[in-house]
């Protein structure tokens, strides 16, 4: 980001609001999964794979990180709440160390409310959602993180083979399952409608179009 | 007169820190400044014109073309995907460890960087390595850091860093790799340990990102290209390693070992009926990639050509004599606390300045020339990974988003580490 974005939707003038709508409006039709394959098509190691594994795999990991929607972290993290996200385009972030650390960005997550108001999406995301939305994406991180079985059997489910020689097989690790799961670990906890991908995708938009304003 | 050229000096530095004038110019006029000051003719022996610019300018047309072959090998792996599908498997096979995808990018970025030389190294084992190193958690100035520590344990093998040091300082290839197989265990060690430390101290971090898709970097673009690439075969991979392998293993001379990786990396990537086009796209791509350092070696050797003259040798030697330490734990006390003078292109950085320094050292007799090998080279892998104004360090900084003073605070206390050890090695073997 070139400059301090501090600007609410509302300062967005009507053709410009409109314009986003229109920007937002085909992100929607696309459905969760192929949201999921776009993440992990702009994830470094995947630049050559083929559209359909990058699918399955994201759908895989999704449904890895919704099955997992009945387990919590064992410890609660601190949370800090502060502004500054907008510009570093950032919604929460998770630090492990010194004290394992959620940080939730108060100024993206008032615009993200304001967007779902503007595309009209409530029906989606209920009003506050996005902030337990949040949280429970950083929670699943912590979870995956603390846990080696847990991603073991992420691995395992993705299928992804590393190395084989003859009956001897490594599987690989497949970068961005662990952000994926941690989406779907989110969105069921939250009871949301749609992917928080979906979101991401329509606020990204909303601070490109709050930029260019 | 010799206050006079250490004033000429300071002001070099000076035009260098507050960026006035790039360093190879300043080196050049320094150069000329220098000679005239001592007195050198215009032309003829020991002149401004043929000594000076004509022979100090080819002086160092070997590291010339060992950096050439270098960025054409560099950007004959990047072309071919020998760099990214290294980086990627190491990244499949850590898997969700962050701490073994570290060490792993550490390794490529090492290894890489033996053949290509820093700057092309960052590039080759940062693009993808950078992102995925914190797609796994890796912090960003850790992931920095560890593309910068991994080039650093390779620079002890860096084939052009052999030639430039015995061409600069006159000493046998041999002598130079000697010392250079003394300073890796250091290097290698504390690489591992900013590693292990670093991935321990500062945890791991994940965001939630808003970072679109739709908004394609430079980079992005390159990695698309790597994307109808496709993976290298996993014998094209060992491509780093034949030039290390002939110069290191089986003492072959420098160039010819560079040229071997580059047919290597070519018959094992290409179609015979490619072959041509490719190799000529590459050497000329390499030319842009090299333009840099080879400027610079071209104004070292000028600047070089002038402080050896007889004149500025005889100005500088009552000078040096008394400033220089002869005890070695004095010389070892000293020299590691002037380390950061080689930072932001500072007096002693070797690829500036600290090269007309080390001519004088020599040229004077202050120390035999191994043992201004050694504070060079000991120099130079502080240089390498910390400095903010080195272009490695500048692209892996603001590839993951951070300063390059970030990197700096971060990376210090470990090149110093290892500065520190060669800097004992030196005093103890040669002093």
């Amino acid at each position: 980001m070139t400059r301090t974005v501090t600007a609410a939707l509302g300062r967005l003038g009507r053709v410009r609001r409109d314009a986003l709508r229109a920007e937002c409006a085909p992100l929607a039709e696309l459905d969760d999964v192929e949201l999921g394959a776009r993440l992990l098509a702009d994830t470094p190691t995947h630049e050559h794979r083929d559209p359909a594994l990058l699918r399955h795999w994201a759908e895989t990991a999704t449904g890895f990180g919704t099955r997992l929607r009945s387990r919590c972290a064992a410890a609660e993290p601190r949370v800090v709440e502060r502004p500054g996200g907008i510009d570093r385009l950032l919604l929460a972030r998770y630090v492990s160390r010194p004290t394992p650390t959620v940080e939730l960005f108060t100024d993206t997550l008032a615009l993200g409310e304001e967007l779902v108001d503007l595309l009209g999406w409530r029906d989606w995301y209920a009003e506050g959602a996005l902030r337990a939305t949040a949280l429970a994406h950083e929670d699943a991180h912590r979870l995956l993180h603390g846990d080696a079985a847990l991603r073991r059997a992420l691995r395992e489910r993705l299928g992804h083979t590393a190395l084989r020689v003859g009956r001897f097989r490594i599987t690989g690790h497949v970068a961005g399952s662990e952000e994926l799961a941690a989406h779907g670990y989110a969105a069921a906890r939250t009871g949301l409608g749609r992917s928080p991908l979906l979101l991401t995708a329509a606020l990204a938009s909303a601070i490109r179009a709050l930029v260019r304003n | 007169m010799g206050i006079v050229i250490l004033l000429l000096m300071l002001a070099g530095v000076g035009l260098m820190l507050t960026r006035k004038l790039p360093t190879a110019f300043t080196l050049v006029l320094l150069a000329v400044a220098i000679a005239a000051v001592v007195g050198a003719p215009f032309t003829g022996e020991n002149s401004i014109i043929d000594t000076v610019l004509q022979e100090g300018a080819v002086a160092q047309a070997a590291t010339m073309l060992a950096v050439l072959i270098g960025s054409w090998m560099g950007k004959l792996m990047a072309e071919t995907g020998i760099a990214s599908t290294l980086v990627r498997k190491i990244v499949e096979f850590g898997g969700d460890r962050p701490t073994v995808v570290a060490l792993g990018v550490l390794l490529v970025s090492a290894l890489v960087g033996t053949v290509t030389g820093s700057a092309p190294a960052a590039m080759m084992a940062g693009i993808i390595g950078i992102p995925a190193m914190i797609a796994v958690g890796v912090p960003k100035t850790t992931a920095a850091g560890t593309i910068l520590m991994g080039i650093a344990a390779g620079m002890p093998f860096e084939l052009p860093i052999w030639q430039f040091f015995s061409t600069t300082l006159n000493l046998p290839v041999d002598t130079v790799r000697g010392f250079m197989l003394k300073l890796f265990p250091f290097a290698v060690v504390f690489a591992v340990l900013f590693v292990l430390i670093e991935t321990r101290r500062k945890g791991v971090e994940h965001t939630w990102s808003l970072a679109a898709p739709g908004e394609r970097s430079a980079a992005d673009r390159r990695r698309n290209r790597a994307r109808q690439l496709g993976d290298a075969p996993w014998y094209a991979l060992l491509a780093p390693l034949v030039p290390l392998v002939l110069a290191l293993g089986f003492e072959l001379a420098i160039i010819p070992s560079m040229l071997a990786g580059v047919l290597y990396a070519l018959v094992t990537t290409t179609r015979p009926r490619e072959m041509s086009k490719r190799l000529l796209r590459t050497l000329y791509g390499a030319f842009d990639i090299a333009a840099p350092p080879i400027a610079l070696f071209v104004a070292i050797g000028i600047l070089l050509a002038a402080v050896t003259l007889p004149g500025a040798v005889e100005a500088l030697n009552p000078l040096v004599t008394a400033i220089s330490p002869g005890h070695p734990v004095i010389f070892v006390v000293v020299f590691a606390l002037l380390t950061p003078l080689c930072l932001y292109r500072g007096p002693l950085n070797v690829f500036g300045l600290g090269a007309g320094i080390a001519g004088v050292l020599i040229s004077a007799g202050i120390y035999p020339a191994v043992a201004v090998l050694g504070l060079t080279a000991s120099y130079n892998q502080v240089f390498g990974v910390a400095d903010p104004t080195s272009t490695q360090t500048v692209w892996a900084a603001q590839y993951s988003g951070i300063s390059p003073q970030q990197v700096m605070v971060r990376t210090l206390p470990y090149v110093w580490c290892v500065a520190l050890g060669g800097l004992i090695v030196t005093a103890a073997t040669q002093l």
